[in-house]
């Protein structure tokens, strides 16, 4: 990966009428990055990636293609070509025509980009099927001479918009693994738009978190999976307990919090919180243990409330005080004595915990049948 | 997308059928309506404004009559139209299987083979020494010919009704065939017969073509005239008898124009209606 | 059990016969017409064998004749000019944004849904007010009235069927507009341009109403001309004329209809339906 930005984006902003799709988003995408944008539906990510392709312009600010600032320059005079969510693979013409296409418009011939073509079906494994028109491809089928027409000309990024989001569960996880040895082995700058959290931490280098057209936070999945910037992050990937309560102290970079009156200690506080406003307080489900072995930092009571088994793992809901708190525990470690209502200790260590404003709360993702 | 305005080079697009819209709808259309407002000297039209044409349409019992009947009649037959087409499209739409396609084109057969071979078709059948008389005759039901299947207001009704059939039919199918068929499978697994299931679910569901499919209908059957014209005789008159008499011998433009006006208004208001309770317009003439 | 499927095989049936008899009666007429155009006798009073003599009077009209071949030529013309106009506003209605789109919509249908008198008439008056004498350039342009929307239409289908996703992927791969619309767009549509052509064909051969209004006297399409035949009654040359155009039409359908999409959107709603089968 070079240090040179392939893609820059300098404060821009996408407002469709009163509705502003992209708040602002500065980023700048280094050459052979696999960047991904990250977020529910409707949180922008496509619309940065349109701006990005130029099939829109943004309302603010400026997209510079390595170096050069394109922002009002339109699609077909950009260097970057786009895996759309449905392939759109030109239905009257083959295989081997539609990876052709980009050539096409450059006024190369169909003989002199033979080789070219042949090679980026060999990159994609799908030789042989040149004749092939797409009707008569499965969906993995389209999608890789999708990813073949986009490629055949080396462009400088390539933009991809849930291409895996009509595969079934195994497929994908196979197309996964193959787009990313693509990437690598071509050294080509991907912009993979996604709401599979799964999915951008197994193949980023680095991941654009979005919300309603807000960037919460860029940085690799080790960044956003441990050090959430906002609730919402801290929400949206992995399995988050939040608990409410109020921060009693500053002691350098941690702080002492009180939780249903328990008095716990946090790795990481937010700068803009005062003593005495009300923070949450955040833990990865993995890092809770019930009844564990070894001390723990911190341990506080509680009673199972509820445990289900998931084939890998246990996930018990244990009250605490008012509150509940879930932890997840590997199969090979759970105690099988376990039952529901039953007295426990629940602990966990100081370094997991994060706080967050309790402004942010209503950011978060939650599964609740309320919401729905 | 939302809308908004796009850029003015592509709106160079728009220009040829802007200018045909103007020429060839709009002009026209602009021009009938001041004609209607000009009033007649023997042969010669008197271009200055008066409100005479209209007021002799709401004034003479003759015109307002025959457009009210007009219009019962075409209630009549888009009413006719519709017993008959739905139940035939609910037939090739929820019955079949295979062969839907095949019945869905012998449905709307008759509708692009030539009106004018209809009509003659009808005459033929209707006349005194017709085909239901012949066949009547022949096999002894009556011993003289009807006289009243032909030149009256039911020769005009049957005939209008069989045009009709097709444009009715079409927006129909395209309605239930839009209904998702596990709806149905839903309601019975909730207990409702295929009775109960057609009335509280696929009738409702339909309703917008059903609609479309009455509302083309009537519009056909009122602004028809030559079937009047050819089987009609003279208890058969229909309004569309009166505008085009005004362009014949009687040479009173200005008059078969406000006439033709109305009929004009009245078309453009009921076909507002499907815009609110039917389906798309142009239902038809979609793929 | 057993009572509750005989019941519902009745009705079954029941709405089977029902059917057949609507197509019988659908079809009927055109058969009488189909008959009659074979039978020797100028009465209707059953048939005495076949003949092909009215049609062999049929290719010694010469008016008749003229008026076929005029209705061909200004079917041919009408529809060419109507697919020119048609795919531009097409195109020019479903990519370009502007307000009151909804009412341009219904106002470029309306030659084609009002009664053909009011477009008769309408244009009738804006002709001679213009001082344009009848001849068949007057009927020419009454057929592209209503033949342009009819085109118009079906193309704005086709593109709404196709999504605009083939533009936004040809463009992004280095299509300028031009281009795309050139090798992607055009093609993607173009058995629809060839379904709507037959179908407007088919809707100005048949038409009456408005060439009528707009015919000088001698130049005549060929409904018109057979409507002046029937002034003289039904003559059995009526009726070989009449099938010949009933058999011409059910080819010119059969054709548009493996053109259009019509049983493709068949088959497009019944999977959107969730019929699993298909």
């Amino acid at each position: 990966m070079g240090e040179e930005l392939a893609i820059e984006l300098r404060g821009v902003k996408k407002a469709f009428d009163e509705v502003v799709a992209v708040q602002r988003f500065d980023a700048g995408i280094r050459k052979g990055e696999f960047f991904s944008l990250l977020g529910p539906s409707g949180c922008g990510k496509t619309t940065t990636l349109r701006m990005i392709a130029g099939l829109e312009e943004p309302s603010e600010g400026e997209i510079l293609l390595e170096g050069r600032e394109v922002s009002r320059v339109p699609a077909h005079k950009r260097n970057v070509h786009t895996v759309f969510q449905d392939y759109a693979l030109f239905p009257h013409m083959d295989a081997r025509r539609n990876v052709w296409f980009p050539l096409k418009m450059q006024g190369v011939s169909l003989a002199e980009a033979g080789e070219r073509i042949r090679r980026v079906l060999r990159l994609v494994s799908m030789e042989g099927f040149e004749r092939r028109l797409p009707q008569q491809l499965s969906g993995g089928q389209r999608q890789r001479i999708a990813l073949a027409r986009s490629l055949v000309d080396s462009p400088a990024a390539l933009l991809l918009d849930e291409p895996l989001g009509a595969l079934d569960f195994k497929l994908r996880v196979a197309m996964q693994k193959v787009l990313k040895d693509i990437q690598r082995g071509v050294g080509i700058t991907f912009i993979y738009v996604t709401h599979d959290q799964t999915e951008a931490l197994t193949m980023s280098d680095r991941i654009a978190v979005m919300k309603g057209g807000h960037v919460h936070q860029i940085g690799t999945p080790d960044e956003i999976y441990n050090t959430p910037a906002t609730a919402f992050v801290a929400s949206f990937i992995g399995d988050m307990n939040f608990l409410r309560g109020r921060l009693s102290a500053r002691e350098g970079p941690t702080c002492t919090v009180e939780v249903e009156g328990e008095t716990i200690r946090a790795g990481r506080c937010p700068p803009q919180v005062k003593p005495d406003e009300e923070v949450l307080l955040s833990v990865r489900t993995e890092r809770v243990q019930v009844n564990p072995f070894r001390a723990t930092e911190h341990t506080v009571s509680g009673t199972v409330r509820r445990i289900v088994y998931r084939g890998t793992d246990f996930e018990a809901t244990c009250s605490f005080g008012a509150q509940e708190i879930r932890s997840v525990v590997n199969a090979v470690n759970w105690d099988p004595k376990l039952r529901q209502g039953e007295q426990v200790a629940i602990g966990f260590a100081a370094a997991d915990v994060s706080l967050f404003p309790r402004t942010q709360e209503s950011e978060i993702i939650q599964y609740s049948t309320e919401a729905v | 997308m939302h809308a908004r305005l796009s850029p003015p080079r592509s709106f160079l697009r728009g220009i040829p059928i802007t200018i045909w819209l103007l020429a060839l709808v709009l002009g026209p259309l602009a021009l009938t309506f001041l004609m209607s407002f000009y009033s007649t000297d023997g042969m010669l039209i008197i271009r200055r404004f008066t409100l005479a044409s209209y007021a002799r349409f709401f004034t003479d019992p003759l015109y307002f009559s025959i457009l009210v009947k007009s219009m019962a009649l075409a209630l009549v037959i888009a009413v006719l139209a519709i017993l008959t087409a739905y139940p035939l499209a609910y037939l090739v739409s929820f019955r079949l299987r295979r062969g839907k396609q095949l019945l869905f084109m012998l449905s709307i057969i008759p509708l692009w083979v030539s009106y004018l071979v209809r009509i003659i078709a009808w005459r033929t059948i209707l006349g005194n020494k017709g085909v239901l008389n012949s066949f009547l005759l022949a096999v002894g039901v009556i011993r003289e010919p009807l006289s009243f299947l032909l030149y009256n207001r039911f020769a005009v009704a049957i005939t209008l009704t069989y045009i009709c059939i097709p444009f009715v039919f079409i927006p129909v199918f395209t309605a239930l065939e839009k209904i998702p068929r596990n709806l149905q499978e839903a309601a019975g697994d909730l207990g409702a017969g295929e009775l109960r299931t057609f009335l509280n679910v696929v009738l409702p569901l339909s309703l917008p073509g059903l609609v479309t499919g009455f509302i083309f209908a009537f519009i056909i059957a009122l602004g028809d005239y030559i079937i009047p014209l050819q089987l009609g005789g003279t208890q058969g008159i229909m309004f569309g008898n009166l505008i085009w008499s005004q362009f014949g011998f009687a040479f009173n433009w200005p008059l078969g124009a406000a006439l033709g006006f109305i009929l004009f208004g009245i078309s453009v208001a009921i076909l507002a209606l499907t815009s609110r309770f039917g389906t798309t317009e142009g239902g038809f003439l979609s793929e | 059990m057993s009572s509750v499927s005989a019941f519902a095989r009745r009705r079954g049936l029941g709405l089977k016969l029902y059917g057949l008899a609507v197509y019988l009666f659908l079809y009927f007429p055109l058969a009488i017409v189909l008959i009659f155009s074979f039978s020797p006798t100028k009465t209707m009073v059953g048939m005495q064998g076949i003949t092909l003599r009215w049609y062999q009077e049929l290719f010694a009209d010469a008016g008749l004749l003229a008026a076929l071949l005029h209705s061909l030529l200004i079917g041919l013309a009408a529809v060419s000019i109507a697919v020119v106009l048609g795919v531009a506003g097409a195109f020019f209605v479903t990519r370009v944004h502007f307000p009151g789109k909804q009412a341009f919509r219904t106002l470029v249908l309306l030659p084609y849904i009002l009664p053909g008198i009011i477009m008769g008439i309408s244009l009738l008056i804006f002709i001679r007010n213009l001082g344009i004498k009848l001849s068949w350039f007057t009927v020419l342009l009454g057929h592209v009235s209503f033949t342009v929307p009819v085109v118009m239409f079906q193309i704005i289908a086709r593109i709404v069927r196709l999504g605009p996703n083939y533009q936004a992927a040809a463009m992004d791969l280095g299509a300028n507009p031009a281009q795309t619309f050139w090798y992607v767009t055009l093609p993607m549509i173009r058995t629809a341009i060839v379904g709507a052509a037959l179908l407007a064909f088919t809707v100005s051969f048949d038409e009456i109403v408005i060439s009528f209004f707009l015919t000088g006297s001698a130049w005549m399409t060929l409904p018109v001309f057979i409507y002046g035949m029937l002034r003289f009654g039904l003559s059995p040359k009526v009726y070989a004329i009449s099938t010949i155009i009933l058999l011409f039409s059910l080819v010119l359908v059969i054709l548009m209809a493996r053109y259009t999409g019509r049983t493709g959107e068949v088959q497009a709603v019944r999977k959107r339906r969730g019929d699993g089968v298909d």
